[in-house]
């Protein structure tokens, strides 16, 4: 096969100018089909990723939230390990338009999150000082904080209990994003956030996530609780982790079709490309190929050689694509309306797999035309430039 | 001139069936931009259109200050009958004001697919069908107020499960049946309705989430918000329904169009490449045939120009195909985002967009190889074989 690297070179080198644009275009072509395949790659990960232990469960019918006393009831549900309560600021920083949240987290909350990219000492922080905060690297760049830093949102959707709408916290740590949550997230104290509210509001969380103590049981603690609190003031609507994360749903899109269906038109386009260049350069030199026959190359050695010369762009193409993919995946979170995140494509070892796979598939079916062509010719004609 | 753009044109479309593969590159890499970017852009069309048709300019919207949804906003009964007595309401035919005291709540239900979701459950007041002449019963009857009785939208049950007359909901205090489907031709095709004060019981809410009315004319609306916003006794924003609807939708527009022009313009790309590769392979196959029209004496203008129109005539075929494409799949389909129940929509407007791509495309694909086109000297392309 090495042997005829320089000739397939020659052939490429011949028309360098079609050779360069099917090259780019590919890689192209690939470039989507990476960021397409990166995406449902990161909703198969989440999905791997899911804990079977945790659950999660929030008030069934909205309203005002629910009382943290239902977080210890459902601590002496038979199979609950750990249990923390949430609660959830919304609101903005100077101007409306620059909506972000705040996370109320209890002293539960490393227990039941320990694999956020939040260390205990973080979570420890804002128990020692409880006017502060810890953001994410994604959050702090938004809000330009660094530690040290006073950060001040401003809430019109939960009252303070001294009139005011503005929330002061100080930046005592700044951690990691993790890639399912692509916005970042700030969290704080949850008992002296609380006390900040009116009496008639305290005690109250958005959400109350739990760990069960067998995995394997996690779906039936999830139904005891809806089951215990169907007929309560607070009906619960429990869900597994496992369950929620599972489908690469996204709000009831279908991320699988979506993302295959966008990779697969890219493919399409780019094989019609490289099938009309390869059989162009065929035709252009089927002299060539009669002499080379003549001089005793197989009809094997032919195939290889036009198969290479269909495959180099292809693989180059899609190399290039997906180095591309990688770099411009990390460009997303700029270009997204705020809090309005996307879990973001991950070029991982499977989508190399399935790239240079499509790469393969474009370049045999582009080959297969003119190699059937070269196998079917009748020397003596295509020598006389008549074929 | 013209003359000449003609004819050269005219010879050179005639060449095309010469060509047909290479041609076909064009045509089939357009066809994949356009089809790609049309189906993606039919969502948000889709849902854009929903979120328009619910909005009333008569109509105004109050929600309690800083409010980013009707699901959480929260009127106190007091404060719901300060509001009603503000000016600028329409009056209805008994002298009372046009106004509602409404409920819009997420209720859990099951997506077709069988996973968990939410729908939004409405809560209509006396005036609730008053204040929409877009609404109407469709199958079955009105819910009675005071009777645990629901009405389902027309489109709720292409995307949840148990959303057929007959069907039951359950809430906190039980089974509620469905007793009528309506339709109303905008967001609320895919809700629930029910009667405010009931749904409130049984959900033990204390406040209502939204008051809608009727303005007595469009211009009327200064006054009505003047007369809420300098009220110290209330705490509310008032929004033209309109501008209510391009609020809330604002950043999911924003999100899925990213995504769409971001998906169309990679691969309009990777068209464009293919689109120069093609008129470049047609300039050099056409070379000798333009030389002798060059001898002859036609201008260089004509001859570039022939070459952009055959990019534009190539082009413009596969966006078309493209266009066909995505309209035959998703225009009119039913779709689903969130909460919000829709359909896909493949308008003329993403038609019109379409071949305005189509056209960039073609332009950009075909400058450079016509540029060579024209340049080359007409003595030795005559000699090229």
């Amino acid at each position: 096969m090495m042997k005829f690297i320089p000739l397939v070179w020659a052939a490429l080198m011949r028309k360098p100018v079609r050779v360069v644009l099917t090259l780019l275009s590919v890689m192209v072509a690939f470039t989507l089909f990476g960021l397409m395949i990166g995406l449902n790659a990161t909703f198969d990960l989440m999905a791997e990723k899911a804990r079977a232990d945790r659950i999660y469960t929030w008030p069934r019918f909205g309203g005002n939230g629910v009382p943290v006393a239902v977080a210890r009831q459902i601590e002496a549900i038979p199979g609950v390990k750990a249990v923390t309560a949430l609660g959830f600021i919304p609101g903005y920083v100077q101007d409306p338009k620059n909506q972000t949240f705040l996370l109320m987290l209890d002293q539960n909350a490393g227990k039941v999150f320990g694999d956020w990219n939040v260390s205990a000492e973080m979570f420890d922080a804002v128990w020692k000082d409880r006017t502060g905060i810890v953001m994410t690297k994604a959050q702090a760049a938004r809000w330009n904080k660094k530690v040290g830093d006073t950060f001040t949102m401003i809430s019109k959707a939960v009252k303070r209990a001294d009139g005011k709408n503005s929330w002061t916290f100080k930046v005592l740590a700044i951690a990691n994003d993790v890639p399912q949550n692509s916005n970042g997230f700030i969290f704080g104290n949850y008992e002296y956030i609380d006390k900040a509210r009116p009496l008639a509001d305290q005690g109250k969380v958005s959400e109350i996530d739990l760990l069960a103590d067998d995995p394997s049981a996690s779906t039936d603690v999830a139904q005891r609780i809806d089951k215990k609190f169907a007929n309560s003031a607070t009906p619960m609507q429990t869900i597994t982790e496992k369950l929620a994360r599972s489908g690469n749903d996204f709000g009831g899109l279908d991320i699988k079709k979506i993302t295959y269906g966008v990779a697969l038109a890219g493919m399409f386009m780019v094989l019609f490309l490289t099938a009309n260049g390869i059989a162009q350069s065929v035709r252009e030199r089927f002299t060539e190929f009669a002499t080379l026959k003549t001089i005793g190359f197989s009809d094997r050695a032919v195939t290889a050689m036009v198969v290479l010369e269909s495959a180099l762009p292809c693989i180059l193409g899609a190399a290039l694509g997906i180095g591309v993919a990688g770099i411009l995946a990390r460009q997303i979170p700029k270009l997204m309306p705020p809090n309005f995140g996307i879990p973001l494509p991950m070029i991982s070892p499977m989508v190399i797999l399935w790239a240079a796979s499509a790469a393969f598939v474009v370049a045999l079916l582009s080959a297969a035309l003119p190699i059937l062509r070269l196998k079917q010719m009748d020397i003596a004609t295509a020598l006389s430039g008549r074929g | 001139m013209l003359r000449q753009i003609f004819v050269v044109s005219a010879i050179n479309i005639r060449s095309l069936k010469q060509r047909p593969w290479a041609s076909l590159v064009v045509v089939v890499g357009m066809a994949c931009v356009i089809g790609v970017l049309l189906s993606m852009l039919s969502l948000t069309e889709g849902m854009m259109d929903a979120y328009d048709k619910t909005g009333d300019p008569g109509r105004a919207l109050v929600v309690s200050t800083g409010a980013q949804g009707e699901g959480n906003s929260s009127i106190p009964r007091d404060k719901a009958r300060l509001i009603m007595d503000a000016p600028g309401i329409a009056k209805a035919p008994d002298g009372s004001p046009l106004a509602d005291a409404g409920l819009n709540t997420g209720i859990p239900v099951y997506r077709l697919s069988g996973r968990q979701t939410y729908n939004n459950l409405r809560g209509f007041g006396p005036k609730g069908v008053m204040l929409r002449p877009e609404f109407h019963i469709v199958s079955g009857r009105m819910f009675r107020p005071g009777t645990r009785e629901l009405i389902v939208g027309v489109l709720a049950k292409t995307q949840f499960k148990g959303m057929n007359v007959g069907d039951k909901v359950i809430l906190p205090d039980g089974e509620w049946p469905i007793v009528g489907s309506y339709t109303t031709g905008d967001l609320l095709d895919g809700q629930l309705v029910g009667n405010t004060e009931t749904v409130m019981k049984a959900l033990r809410k204390p406040a209502y989430n939204s008051v809608l009315v009727r303005l007595t004319a469009p211009s009327a609306y200064s006054t009505f918000k003047g007369a809420l916003t300098t009220n110290p006794a209330l705490s509310v924003d008032p929004y033209l329904q309109t501008e209510w609807y391009k609020k809330i939708g604002a950043n999911t527009f924003a999100f899925f169009k990213v995504i769409a022009y971001g998906i169309g313009i990679i691969l309009a790309i990777g068209a464009l490449f293919g689109c120069l590769n093609t008129m470049y392979a047609a300039v050099a196959a056409r070379a000798r045939e333009i030389a002798t029209l060059r001898a002859i004496g036609y201008g260089a203008f004509p001859v570039a120009l022939s070459v952009i129109l055959e990019a534009v005539v190539l082009s413009v075929t596969g966006a078309l195909i493209g266009a066909g494409i995505a309209w035959a799949l998703y225009d009119g389909a039913d779709g689903s985002f969130g909460t919000n129940v829709f359909k896909y929509a493949v308008s003329p407007s993403l038609f019109g967009l379409a071949m305005v791509w189509a056209v960039a495309v073609a332009l950009l694909g075909g400058l450079l190889p016509s540029i060579r086109a024209a340049r080359r000297p007409v003595v030795e392309a005559l000699r090229a074989t």
